[in-house]
């Protein structure tokens, strides 16, 4: 449970953020400059001109109306700014060790290492890593502190998105293993799908919608257009059968096409993502069509903006988002409740981790 | 080289580096608050540590004398004390510290400046306190600046001469310090002797500034990659 009433001015508007959070997943989305990553800022105390109220797990962390502000190093919040902010002089060995207690608990730090994949990185400076790696990096320096609460700022991605670079399979792995509650900055409505159980979107420095991540891909089309849609798939990955044999990904019940990798390692854990403009939609059964993944729906929702039109549909035992052009969706008259069936190519299939 | 040359270099290192020691850890402190110093003010405090750079060294050499003779302020307290100032050897420590500070705190604040205060602000998001994040992130990332600092300090603090002169004279064995006896020797004609100590300084100099400029190229070089 998390209590936020910030108000904090920022050159171009005022930051007034006013949200109770009942979950602890919870996904921040918002155009660019809409003040999210100052709201963070503010939440772990960086912020000095903040004020209002932070509450954390019942635990007052800023009340300036009575005079409490707790200083940074005392909020135990891990911070994972978009840029990684990882110290220049110390090597990621001694950037991970940075926080961490000296009578801390042992083992963390190899625990931290071993989610963010980084055992190989640990001899080396910041200057010499990836963005990604970057990011991993410090994602582990903040969860090796112990935070009673996870702020992460995605960056947002060049025109070319750096798939291999996203934080967001880590951060499930982390969600899943340690149970820290967190606050995920992003542009992408499907990550905060597959990673939260609430969302904020805030738009200049408001919060322009509170509640599940579903019904925020409603308002987020109108709000921010680099915003993307992407349809996050985590489940397990199945052999190949053959060589030159495509992979397979099993979600819950069901079977998609995936590509094959050379690292393909049958019985893991693998994160895809598909773009909404790889899932066609039809309304009649798909016979002769060379993409593998086809399965029968129904559609949820259809939401318009411009000549776009954003459908929200059931199937396999998934929600998926197509994006289709206005003109499509009006043809093929894709109302709440029509039976549809979906199509994704298995290259569509981008793997994340 | 005779042992009289030896002499007063050995007295000049001497002083030169327990002055560079002296402002030392004043200097870092200074740079440090000042960098983090954003009220008003700022500007005032910081023209006030550069002056001795500007203003004539016997002006502050006099100035020091006020305060530090029997009837000034300080110089009572320290006569209680029963220490002894004036016209010994920690007088010329005292006027070529003072003269050299501003060498030392400009390029310190440089350096610090230079360190991204979004460092800072991680650094206390991941528990440190403010001295410990001076500790473990300020100062290892501006120690460049900071040794070029105290070099130039250095430099300066060998051949200071005005401010020297007024607090501590030209007493031979004593207070004579490399820049005091080139004067008194060519005062006195002996040139030749004069020409030994000029050598002794220059070579002295030239290498302190050799290093410091070492120092902040490859600083930059490090910030452009």
């Amino acid at each position: 449970m998390i209590e936020l009433d910030v108000v904090l001015p920022l050159s171009r508007f005022r930051l007034g953020v006013k949200a109770a959070l009942s979950s602890d997943t919870v996904a921040v989305l918002g155009p660019s400059g809409s003040g999210k990553t100052s709201l963070l800022e503010a939440i772990a105390g960086l912020r000095p001109k903040a004020t209002g109220r932070i509450v954390i797990h019942d635990e007052v962390v800023m009340d300036t109306r009575v005079g409490v502000s707790i200083p940074p190093e005392r909020r135990r919040i891990g911070y994972v700014p978009q840029d990684a902010c990882l110290f220049p002089h110390l090597d990621v060995r001694g950037n991970v060790r940075f926080g961490m207690a000296k009578a801390g608990r042992s083992g963390l730090f190899d625990e931290a290492v071993a989610i963010l994949e980084i055992a190989p990185l640990l001899d080396r400076f910041p200057a010499t890593l990836s963005g990604g790696e970057r990011q991993r990096v410090a994602l582990a320096r903040a969860i090796a502190t112990e935070p009673r609460l996870l702020l992460l700022d995605e960056p947002l991605a060049a025109v070319d998105p750096e798939l291999k670079g996203k934080i967001l399979p880590y951060l499930l792995s982390v969600r899943d293993a340690m149970e820290i509650p967190f606050l995920y900055v992003t542009h992408n409505a499907g990550e905060a799908r597959a990673v939260a159980h609430e969302a904020l979107v805030l738009r200049q420095g408001a919060v322009v919608f509170a509640g599940a991540p579903d019904e925020a891909l409603r308002s987020m089309s109108l709000v921010d257009p680099e915003a993307r849609f992407d349809n996050i798939l985590t489940g397990t990955l199945g052999a190949a059968r053959a060589p030159g044999e495509t992979g397979s990904l099993q979600v819950g019940e069901a079977m998609f096409a995936v590509p094959t990798e050379d690292s393909v390692r049958p019985g893991h854990r693998a994160v895809f993502s598909v773009a909404p403009d790889d899932v066609l939609v039809s309304t009649r059964p798909l016979v002769g069509i060379s993409a593998r993944n086809v399965h029968p729906g129904s559609v949820i929702s259809r939401e318009v903006s411009g000549a776009t039109a954003w459908v929200r549909i059931a199937a396999g035992g998934l929600e998926w988002t197509s994006r289709l052009t206005r003109s499509a969706a009006d043809e093929l008259d894709l109302a709440p409740g029509h039976d549809v069936w979906i199509a994704v190519k298995t290259h569509a299939f981008r793997r994340l981790r | 080289m005779t042992p009289e040359d030896f002499s007063v270099l050995f007295l000049t290192l001497r002083v030169a580096a327990l002055a560079t020691l002296l402002i030392l850890p004043f200097g870092i402190a200074a740079a440090y608050l000042l960098t983090r110093w954003r009220g008003i003010g700022r500007t005032f405090v910081e023209t006030l540590l550069t002056l001795p750079l500007v203003l004539p060294p016997t002006a502050v050499g006099f100035l020091l004398l006020e305060l530090l003779r029997g009837s000034g302020p300080i110089g009572r307290m320290l006569d209680e004390a029963g220490v002894e100032l004036l016209f010994t050897w920690k007088a010329v420590v005292l006027a070529t510290a003072v003269m050299s500070f501003p060498l030392l705190v400009r390029p310190a604040l440089a350096a610090f400046e230079e360190v991204d205060p979004r460092l800072l602000g991680m650094a206390r998001s991941l528990g440190s306190g403010r001295a410990t994040v001076f500790v473990r992130v300020a100062l290892p990332l501006a120690w460049r600046g900071i040794l070029a600092g105290a070099l130039l300090a250095f430099s300066r603090a060998l051949g200071e001469f005005g401010a020297t002169i007024l607090v501590a004279g030209s007493i031979p064995g004593r207070t004579r310090t490399l820049a005091l006896a080139i004067f008194q020797r060519t005062q006195i004609g002996q040139d030749g002797a004069a020409l030994r100590l000029v050598a002794v300084v220059v070579v002295l100099a030239f290498g302190a500034v050799w290093t410091t400029e070492l120092l902040t190229r490859r600083r930059v070089r490090r910030t452009e990659a």
